[in-house]
């Protein structure tokens, strides 16, 4: 563990009722980087994640072995308030999920029930800024979040989950669900927010993780098989795993 | 093509369209019976149809009677009945959806609801005179009736608030949960209003049932015959359906036309409710695009 490390897993093993999802997973992310978790369907990539904010405790018979550290703190203790986890470190889903209320509410809603103060105006154009959707939707912020296109809605999830100033943002296939022009708004913008945000980014598409990451983890039945700098594992893989599935899908 | 297999086909064609015809018939039939129904009460009640007969209070003379004393019982017993039976379903509901979890005391309460929505509204009547009249000693109030109507509604209100519950896509909640919300705010601030539609569905289809029950009233003791309209929740009362029971058990033949009359009042009351329901939900149901 080094001083750039915000988070980081030590002997992490992740369970449906009998069935092991993750074994054993020893992962350090770094602050103010971009890691991506790449792997085949079923390898256990989503369910690290949503592990890193407890988001899987509403899974039926999940539970966990070892422990995840968040600034010296392992979130898997019972003495964790969960809700304080979520609220540092964010969370992009799969499929767009904006509140059924206006722009400007899908925004302003997480800051106001953790009573926060500020100015609302402020923050929702700052956060649409950020989220690079102001221009679009400046004009119609009290208009139903649910009538913006797929790709701006999970722009505006974006923009929720940077309102709540988190210190990580974690994305599960963020633009699984989008059309190509749409995924590369989103690329670009996990660009702009590397800058100030720690992002961890779970993708089914290898060459977004190479656009996208600094750091890239892939994941094969459960196992981390190889973890690295991102140039690194898709120039010169170390493994023959690692190798076979980089270049068996686009070689 | 052989020709059995010919065959096969053409006696498959001939059942389909037997069965075609069976059910438009069986639709239609239904459907005429109404209006059968319907034409003829409006036909019997339509003289006695008027101004006087809405602002008028019952009498012994059929020229001189009207509903105005029962509209007003209606109206107050129902406001009573929703008052009760609204908070208690909806909170009961959510408890069962979002707390209960799934162990024995929450199956055990499952289904004992389901079955008292099956219970018949007679046994609610017996259940409210045990309890409201004589325990309680409300005596035969608008409240024993409200509070009997309600415990009638509410496993009805219950059972569609939780399907409404269940109905919200999990991606909702989890998009609040992961903001850091508390389970209550993610209740009352996203899974409540999405729900909001099919809830006040089913709350205005149980009030326009509660609106019609004759029997549950006439065990606990409404009144037939109140020269006043209420004005407190524990004075005598009577209501439409009692009305209209007591028009029709009489000899006379002018009364039971004006039944019909306060038929065609209680009808037009739960068509509109029905309407309301079904504006409601439509109008909800537009802003959702899933």
């Amino acid at each position: 563990m080094t001083d750039l490390s915000i988070m980081s897993t030590e002997n992490l093993n992740l369970y449906y009722s009998e069935f092991k999802a993750v074994k054993n997973i020893n992962i350090n992310f770094n602050k103010n980087e971009v890691t991506a978790i790449i792997g085949p369907s079923g390898c256990g990539k989503s369910t690290l994640l949503r592990t890193l904010n407890r988001m899987n405790d509403f899974v039926e018979g999940f539970h966990t072995e070892g422990k995840i550290y968040f600034q010296e703190k392992n979130i898997l203790s019972k003495k964790i308030d969960v809700a304080d986890l979520r609220k540092r470190v964010g969370m992009v889903f799969q499929r767009p999920n904006p509140f059924l209320k206006n722009i400007a509410k899908n925004i302003t809603w997480g800051p106001s029930i953790h009573g926060r103060d500020f100015d609302q105006s402020e923050l929702v154009e700052s956060c649409l800024r950020k989220a690079g959707l102001w221009d679009e939707v400046k004009d119609r912020l009290n208009n139903m979040a649910t009538d913006l296109s797929g790709g701006q809605q999970q722009r505006l999830c974006i923009a929720r989950a940077i309102a709540m100033q988190p210190e990580i943002i974690l994305m599960d296939e963020p633009c699984s669900a989008l059309d190509p022009r749409s995924t590369a708004r989103i690329e670009d913008l996990i660009g702009e927010l590397r800058k100030d945000y720690t992002i961890v980014i779970v993708t089914h598409n290898m060459q977004q993780a190479a656009r996208v990451s600094d750091k890239t983890a892939f994941f094969y039945e459960g196992e981390l098989i190889e973890f690295g700098e991102t140039k690194d594992i898709f120039t010169k893989p170390t493994k023959k795993q690692t190798e076979d599935y980089i270049t068996g899908r686009f070689g | 093509m052989s020709l059995s297999s010919k065959k096969i086909l053409k006696k498959r064609r001939f059942i389909e369209k037997c069965f075609k015809i069976f059910s438009i018939l069986i639709t239609f039939s239904a459907v005429l019976l109404l209006i059968i129904l319907l034409t003829h009460i409006i036909r019997s009640g339509a003289q006695w149809f008027d101004w006087q007969f809405l602002t008028s209070l019952p009498s012994r003379k059929p020229s001189r009677a009207g509903i105005y004393t029962a509209i007003f019982g209606s109206l107050w017993l129902m406001m009573t009945t929703v008052a009760f039976a609204i908070p208690l379903g909806i909170g009961s509901a959510i408890f069962l959806e979002e707390y209960a979890g799934k162990n024995r005391l929450s199956r055990f309460i499952d289904v004992n609801v389901s079955n008292l929505a099956g219970v018949p509204s007679i046994v609610y009547g017996l259940l409210g005179l045990a309890i409201f009249v004589h325990y309680f000693n409300f005596g035969r109030s608008i409240l024993s009736g409200g509070l009997t109507l309600a415990l009638l509604i509410l496993p009805v209100i219950i059972i569609t608030t939780r399907g409404a519950l269940q109905s919200v896509p999990k991606s909702i909640p989890f998009a609040a949960y992961a903001l850091g919300a508390k389970k209550w705010q993610v209740i009352l601030f996203h899974t409540l209003p999405y729900a909001l539609p099919g809830i006040l569905t089913g709350i205005i289809l149980s009030i326009s049932r509660a609106i019609g029950e004759t029997a549950p009233l006439i065990i606990i003791g409404a009144a037939t015959y109140v020269a006043f309209t209420p004005e407190s929740i524990m004075d005598e009362f009577t209501a439409m359906p009692i009305q209209i029971f007591n028009w029709t058990s009489r000899p006379q033949e002018d009364f039971h036309s004006l039944s019909a009359a306060g038929i065609i009042i209680l009808l037009a009351v739960m068509f509109t409710m029905n309407s309301v329901a079904i504006y409601l939900r439509n109008k909800f149901q537009r802003t959702k695009n899933d």
